[in-house]
């Protein structure tokens, strides 16, 4: 082998590093099949497998049959109750998401849809618009970023989040207008208020039809002449978006993002620029992506295993490892709830603030008992507080239990299948990713190491396996 | 290691809590303990302002709530305008002693209807328009106390408002619970094993010293507060419990300043008039046998509570016996130095509403914060309200 052919090989540590990134963590097994590939050959596989885009769903058919023929005003008892029935599906369709995650095999793709809901953020009480939601984001992940964002624009669950239902000619409403700008394109001080004013006229009449379909509804939209970012012009909402999208801002903005999250949380300007220039030429999600994994610098020692995993990525990981499921789905959003990431429910329409945001003294302990709770029969001694919406009785019955236990059915067996045929160490590289410390190194070196399953358990315990 | 170990909380559990020496050196940094404290009570959900303090001359009211108003022969009249709800007769006799400042018609511009949006707007003293991702009390803790023992949230999971940007409050309801949690022995020989540098390391270094942090100063909160029980009788519900642990916390000389707690179910928007009348009643007797608490400590001297709920409620009652989501509301601050016992401000004549119908603010949120941050706590306000805002004269 020559010497260059041998540098273009991926290193095992290196594969790891890319699914977790990529993806959602990668079994030994893979890893052994991806083994003495080359970066370029290992990054083409990531992304053929999410080519193919396999949808969520979840069938409503009750609340689907209301929404094609019926309306509030005709049958509110009706409605009333499927909003009760729109709001369970939701917690089931966060199970089923969360399932998707730790099983698909379009992993970047999964990867990207959980990023891109955390960038275009909404939440909807809606199971409807959800899905609809998800789908889109789904189709988008990798694809045209100016398509993405007009899509974005007419999806029901983001017209009625920011308000662009009431958004009319003459009375605007700027809610969706400043957060195009703000949150999703540009960042803050990319624009004036002015600019926000002018482009909210252009989005009047913008709306989502109680069944679900976008309409532009022509007599509140304003066709008159408006003066966005110094050109005048009748803009509509589309000619908004390839306004903003001309800005450089714009591509900066979501390098800089897509840098924070899937690289390091520390900023590095000269990396970012780089991002900004691939994606600035077509808006190609996936080409900026490829570049991003094809990058050496992605594979770094300042890179790899510095990054803190969120709720869901720590629990789509724990699952990928040893499947769980409980036997009441509220148990699981009452884990994510303490964790403090519930799927679906963002805080608001910035999203969930990532890195060491996650991290307070009580998530922080969640964290490490976790592991425990879920596959050794563990106790919790935590409690949610209770919703918004809650009555008195549901806000304040919840008990303290120090010796709740969760109901987990774990799969170990695909823990023996994947991970059995590995020794002690290989174990623990193939579970931790960050750099060992002396400290950690002679603590684990203490441990009796009898029992894989055991010392599986211990690994994930570490504040280490916070990392990824 | 032997899994039993593992499991339980045996072990290190009967003796005293390993404290490795890098952690003591941590421990160290002491600032100088702060006598007043801040007790933070949210209504949430969005408590109805208008059936709470009562205008009871006013046909507006009853035009507009012609099934929920309260009876002017019912409510607790404090003046020839506006009584409080029956249900709040303890509150009643504090704010008859001088212990009570209602400020009226709070609020901010371009108001919030999302419980969660205006929850974050109150706990992270933002606009309306502004996402913070710190709380003013975490910024508080960052600044001035310096350690997570500075706040307690009474409960489990820690809100927006005690987060700081290197710096959390510590959220705990129960903190022998939590002592036992952290006590867990493979935690601690996974502490003992780690070093001082390694706090260092740039993520990998907060997490151990979050773990840390977690440990220490929730052993600090048991081991000074299991001697001490009050004596009091709370009602017997969750607000209660919440209440007299805070009242533990303060009276065994914790120095903790800050403390937050909530009580919900406020969100009626259907058949408001009994679950707010036993919620208010709730809210009435437990703050009144917190304050008696405190009183004979001699801890109320030193004490103020503020009580907001994240919005008030729509003027005109909806089909369903309830109320909507509104925008301002009043907020009670509760203490022996108050410097404007009884109504700070004229209630709204409900003459002037915006365009949702909802009553418009008068008094900014944030002068509210301001004040008690600088005449109470007498730490310079602005950096942590991130901007300068008038203080109100309050305490």
């Amino acid at each position: 082998m020559s010497q260059t052919t041998k540098k273009s090989i991926l290193k095992d540590t290196h594969i790891r590093h890319l699914y977790q990134r990529a993806g959602f963590g990668i079994s030994p097994k893979t890893v052994e099949k991806l083994s003495g590939l080359k970066k370029k050959e290992v990054v083409k596989k990531l992304f053929k497998s999410s080519k193919s885009i396999t949808h969520l769903y979840l069938p409503t058919p009750d609340i689907d049959a209301f929404m094609q023929t019926d309306t509030p005003k005709k049958n509110p008892k009706k409605f009333r109750q499927l909003i009760k029935v729109s709001r369970s599906k939701l917690k089931d369709y966060n199970l089923v998401w969360v399932d998707k995650m730790a099983t698909s095999n379009e992993e970047l793709r999964e990867r990207m849809t959980l990023f891109w809901a955390n960038h275009f953020v909404v939440r909807t009480n809606n199971i409807v618009f959800s899905q609809h939601y998800n789908a889109t984001l789904r189709k988008y992940a990798l694809g045209n970023f100016r398509d993405f964002v007009i899509a974005i624009a007419k999806e029901p669950a983001m017209l009625s989040y920011l308000n662009n239902q009431q958004n009319r000619k003459g009375k605007p409403n700027e809610n969706f207008a400043r957060e195009l700008m703000e949150l999703f394109t540009l960042g803050i001080g990319a624009y004036t208020e002015k600019d926000i004013k002018e482009s909210a006229r252009a989005f009047t009449g913008w709306g989502h039809t109680f069944k679900g379909e976008f309409v532009l509804r022509k007599k509140q939209h304003d066709f008159g002449e408006k003066e966005f970012f110094g050109v005048k012009g009748n803009f509509n909402g589309e000619d908004i978006i390839d306004l903003i999208l001309k800005r450089p801002e714009c591509a900066q903005f979501i390098a800089k993002k897509i840098y924070l999250h899937f690289v390091n949380d520390i900023p590095n300007e000269g990396r970012i620029e780089e991002l900004a220039i691939v994606f600035r030429e077509n808006y190609n999600i996936e080409e900026v992506m490829r570049h991003l994994f094809m990058a050496n610098w992605f594979y770094e020692k300042d890179v790899i295993g510095q990054k803190i995993k969120s709720p869901i990525d720590l629990l789509v990981q724990l699952k990928r490892t040893i499947p769980f499921s409980f036997k009441k789905p509220n148990e699981f959003l009452y884990i994510q709830r303490l964790l403090g990431q519930v799927l679906l429910e963002p805080p608001n329409v910035a999203g969930w603030s990532e890195g060491r945001n996650w991290i307070d003294s009580n998530t922080m302990m969640v964290r490490l008992k976790l592991p425990s709770v879920l596959f050794m029969n563990g106790t919790i001694a935590f409690d949610v507080k209770g919703e918004f919406e809650d009555s008195f009785e549901e806000f304040n019955k919840k008990k303290s239990n120090f010796n709740r236990r969760l109901t987990v059915t774990k799969n170990w067996e695909v823990f023996h299948e994947n991970y059995g045929h590995l020794n002690y160490e290989e174990l623990y590289h193939n579970l931790i990713s960050t750099t060992t410390n002396k400290g950690t190194q002679e603590f684990l070196q203490s441990l009796k190491k009898t029992n894989k399953q055991e010392f599986c358990v211990q690994l994930m315990s570490l504040p280490e396996y916070q990392l990824c | 290691m032997k899994r039993r170990d593992f499991l339980k909380n045996s072990g290190l559990a009967s003796t005293a809590l390993f404290v490795p020496s890098f952690v003591q050196a941590y421990e160290t940094t002491d600032v100088t303990p702060r006598d007043k404290k801040i007790v933070i009570l949210q209504l949430s959900g969005g408590n109805d302002g208008l059936n709470t303090l009562v205008p009871y001359t006013n046909d507006i009211y009853y035009k507009n709530r012609n099934t929920i108003a309260r009876n002017k022969h019912e409510v607790l009249a404090i003046n020839d305008t506006h009584g409080f709800h029956e249900s709040l007769a303890d509150f009643k006799s504090l704010y008859d002693a001088g212990y009570v400042s209602v400020i009226n018609n709070v609020g901010y511009p371009n108001p919030s209807r999302s419980h969660f949006r205006a929850t974050d707007i109150w706990h992270t003293a933002s606009g309306s328009g502004e996402y913070l991702k710190t709380g003013w009390v975490g910024r508080y803790l960052a600044e001035v106390s310096k350690k997570p023992l500075g706040a307690i949230e009474v409960d489990d999971t820690l809100s927006l408002l005690m987060k700081g940007k290197t710096i959390n409050g510590i959220a705990t309801k129960d903190a022998s619970l939590f002592y036992k949690t952290t006590k867990d022995a493979y935690f601690g020989k996974m502490l003992d094993k780690y070093t001082a540098s390694h706090l260092s390391e740039h993520n990998l270094g907060y997490l151990y010293k979050t773990v840390v942090d977690a440990k220490s100063s929730v052993a600090q909160i048991y081991e000074k507060t299991k001697v001490y029980s009050s004596s009091q009788e709370y009602p017997n519900n969750a607000f209660g419990k919440q209440l007299k642990t805070i009242s533990e916390f303060i009276n065994s000389g914790l120095e903790t300043q800050v403390y937050y707690a909530s009580l919900g179910g406020f969100d009626t928007h259907a058949n408001q008039l009994n679950s707010q009348k036993r919620l208010l009643d709730v809210y009435s007797k437990g703050i009144a046998t917190f304050v008696k608490d405190l009183k004979e400590t001699g801890a109320f001297k030193d004490t103020i509570i503020v009580t907001f709920s994240e919005f008030g409620r729509r003027l005109k009652q909806n089909a369903a016996k309830g109320t909507d989501h509104g925008a301002a509301n009043m907020v009670f601050l509760l203490g022996e130095n108050l410097k404007h016992p009884g109504m700070y401000n004229k209630p709204d004549n409900l003459l002037n509403l915006d365009s949702n119908g909802d009553l418009i603010y008068e008094v900014d949120f944030r002068n509210i914060y301001a004040s008690l941050i600088k005449e109470w706590l007498e730490t310079e306000p602005s950096s942590i309200l991130n901007g300068k805002f008038k203080t109100l004269d309050l305490v």
